[in-house]
């Protein structure tokens, strides 16, 4: 009887109450399906349509083949990438490095910690403006530094150059971002067990043997976490590019977010078919490509393990 | 030796919180000079300070709107995202049925999507139901947006209250609206709290969605104000600057008061 009574509590907490269940979710439900599956579907259903102010017309697959032979379109598809790649690259490495400089018990590690923590709460137009001024050709400190260095040869128009425009972007985006990352590994390596650093020190093993046989592997999963985190960011990457540079010079840092909303809402073809085609297609290749990262990660840990 | 060694991994240290902060520290003592100050050196610090430049931003350049704006569809899309997402969270973390992890599942995955998937739509719908260049359009998107994260960041937390303490509070006769509001809600407040100031300084700062969905000056939030204002006066670098620390102050002071919750809740997603 005791053990029935109990069954029934349990059943009462954690059991079906559809009508409870339905109220607590409901709301966000409704959210859901209005501002994001509706939104999304319907792109979709856009990206076969000439979807004019007034009127829509079925053009078939038309806007999929116009867009393979889009020329800008890929030029973008090409940047995005190329920012995707490189960033988690350069932003994880130099972090990591920060890292373990902050692990080695520094004073005022706390401070450092929250100081380059700043820039990744700032807005990308606040962040924008201001690296144009950095950038800027007469007064930017870039450019002040390199002629007081006697280097005024290579003081240049960073974001003007198409040769240099979408690597400073890169720049721009990884001085944001060292700060975050260095964050999430700071707090994975106090996180390690203790005895196995220490044991690894009594085996002699130099910094570099310890960073690479014992610390990157203990790191992987956050690593590797950090990489998919930074490399979706920049596949959405816009608002930067938008305060900045436009996508301008020549092109050289269009990204596939700012060509979407320069064909919607710039362009006056006035049709949101073509846009949503891009938009499709791009969201059909970051899903697949996040999908295959994480997918590429798990099936390497399992080699291993 | 080891004292050389650790002097010069503190001069690095050093070197690079320069190089981190530095800007802001930069825009700052541009904020307070005038741009003929400016262009007279670059870098010199504010002598005299111009305070009366902030006041000159917020009553004759409009930033009193933009901040106005900013401040209610932030403010009342934070408030509609804790209660509808932590009611969600505590459902999907406290009822065992099926399709439980399905809509988790769904929900969350929406973190991954670019945002023009949406967006075009958004623009079509929201113009459609008169939503169109409203505040009250803007708000409900942003609810939508940072729904998935909420409810990430709370479910996880809701799943390790212990359910003793809910059968406890079932036999006290509490109905289940009461566990949530009187039970789970309060022990979770700081889970609450750091989905709070996340999600209110990320919508601080959003301009993508707010770009597309807002074209009229009176609607305008911060960062379009300072994208309309750059456009209007490119040369003015002093305003400028002026108008970007109006949009930093906030967040800065948020940082200062919360940074270890504000950190937490930045880089909840990344720790494993």
């Amino acid at each position: 009887m005791p053990a029935g009574h109990q069954e029934t509590s349990r059943a009462g907490a954690l059991g079906k109450p559809w009508g409870t269940i339905g109220a607590f979710l409901l709301p966000s439900l409704l959210i859901y399906a209005a501002f994001t599956a509706y939104p999304a579907v319907r792109t979709i259903w856009n990206s076969f349509h000439r979807v004019l102010p007034r009127s829509d017309e079925a053009v078939g697959l038309a806007n999929y083949a116009e867009l393979m032979r889009d020329d800008i379109f890929w030029r973008s598809v090409r940047n995005t990438i190329t920012w995707a790649c490189m960033s988690p690259l350069i932003e994880v490495s130099v972090a990591l490095l920060l890292a373990l400089a902050l692990y080695a018990k520094v004073p005022g590690a706390r401070f450092f910690r929250i100081a380059w923590f700043t820039p990744v709460l700032m807005s990308y137009v606040v962040v924008g403006i201001l690296w144009l001024w950095i950038y800027n050709f007469d007064w930017g400190p870039v450019n002040v530094a390199l002629r007081a260095l006697g280097l005024a040869s290579w003081a240049r128009a960073w974001l003007g150059d198409p040769k240099t425009a979408l690597a400073s972007l890169i720049f721009v985006t990884s001085w944001m971002w060292v700060g975050f990352n260095m964050v999430v590994l700071l707090a994975a390596l106090h996180s390690l067990p203790r005895e196995v650093l220490e044991a690894a020190e009594l085996d002699n093993c130099g910094w570099g043997g310890k960073l690479v046989y014992v610390i990157l592997p203990l790191l992987r999963a956050t690593l590797l976490n950090l990489v998919v985190l930074s490399f979706i960011g920049k596949m959405k990457i816009f608002d930067l590019v938008w305060i900045t540079t436009k996508g301008n010079p020549l092109w050289a840092t269009e990204t596939v977010s700012t060509y979407v909303y320069k064909r919607a809402f710039e362009w006056t073809t006035f049709d949101l078919g073509y846009p949503s085609t891009i938009a499709a297609l791009w969201f059909v290749i970051v899903l697949a490509a996040v999908l295959t990262l994480t997918w590429l990660f798990r099936l390497r840990e399992k080699l291993e393990y | 030796m080891a004292a050389a060694k650790r002097a010069a991994l503190l001069l690095v240290l050093c070197l690079y919180t320069a190089f981190a902060a530095g800007p802001f520290v930069w825009a700052a003592m541009l904020s307070l000079r005038t741009t003929t100050e400016i262009h007279r050196n670059h870098f010199a610090p504010p002598n005299p300070a111009h305070w009366d430049k902030f006041a000159e931003a917020w009553f004759t350049s409009n930033y009193a709107v933009y901040f106005t704006n900013s401040t209610q569809v932030v403010v009342s899309a934070v408030v509609i995202l804790t209660v509808v997402g932590s009611m969600a969270a505590h459902c999907l973390a406290r009822y065992r049925f099926r399709l439980n992890r399905v809509i988790y599942f769904v929900l969350f995955s929406t973190i991954i999507f670019p945002p023009q998937i949406t967006i075009i739509s958004l623009f079509q719908i929201l113009v459609q139901y008169g939503l169109y260049n409203s505040k009250l359009g803007l708000t409900l998107v942003y609810v939508a947006i940072q729904l998935p994260l909420t409810i990430y960041i709370l479910e996880s937390f809701f799943a390790r209250i212990p359910s003793d303490l809910f059968d406890a509070a079932r036999i006290d006769g509490y109905s289940d609206w009461e566990i949530f509001w009187r039970v789970s809600l309060p022990i979770a407040l700081p889970a609450v709290a750091t989905t709070v100031i996340l999600n209110f300084i990320l919508l601080w700062n959003e301009f993508l969605y707010a770009v597309v969905l807002i074209t009229e000056e009176a609607n305008r939030t911060l960062p379009l104000g300072i994208q309309r204002f750059i456009g209007d006066t490119q040369e003015d670098v002093g305003m400028i600057a002026t108008g970007l620390m109006i949009a930093i102050i906030p967040v800065v002071v948020i940082y200062a008061f919360f940074s270890e919750r504000l950190i937490q809740g930045m880089t909840a997603g990344a720790v494993k």
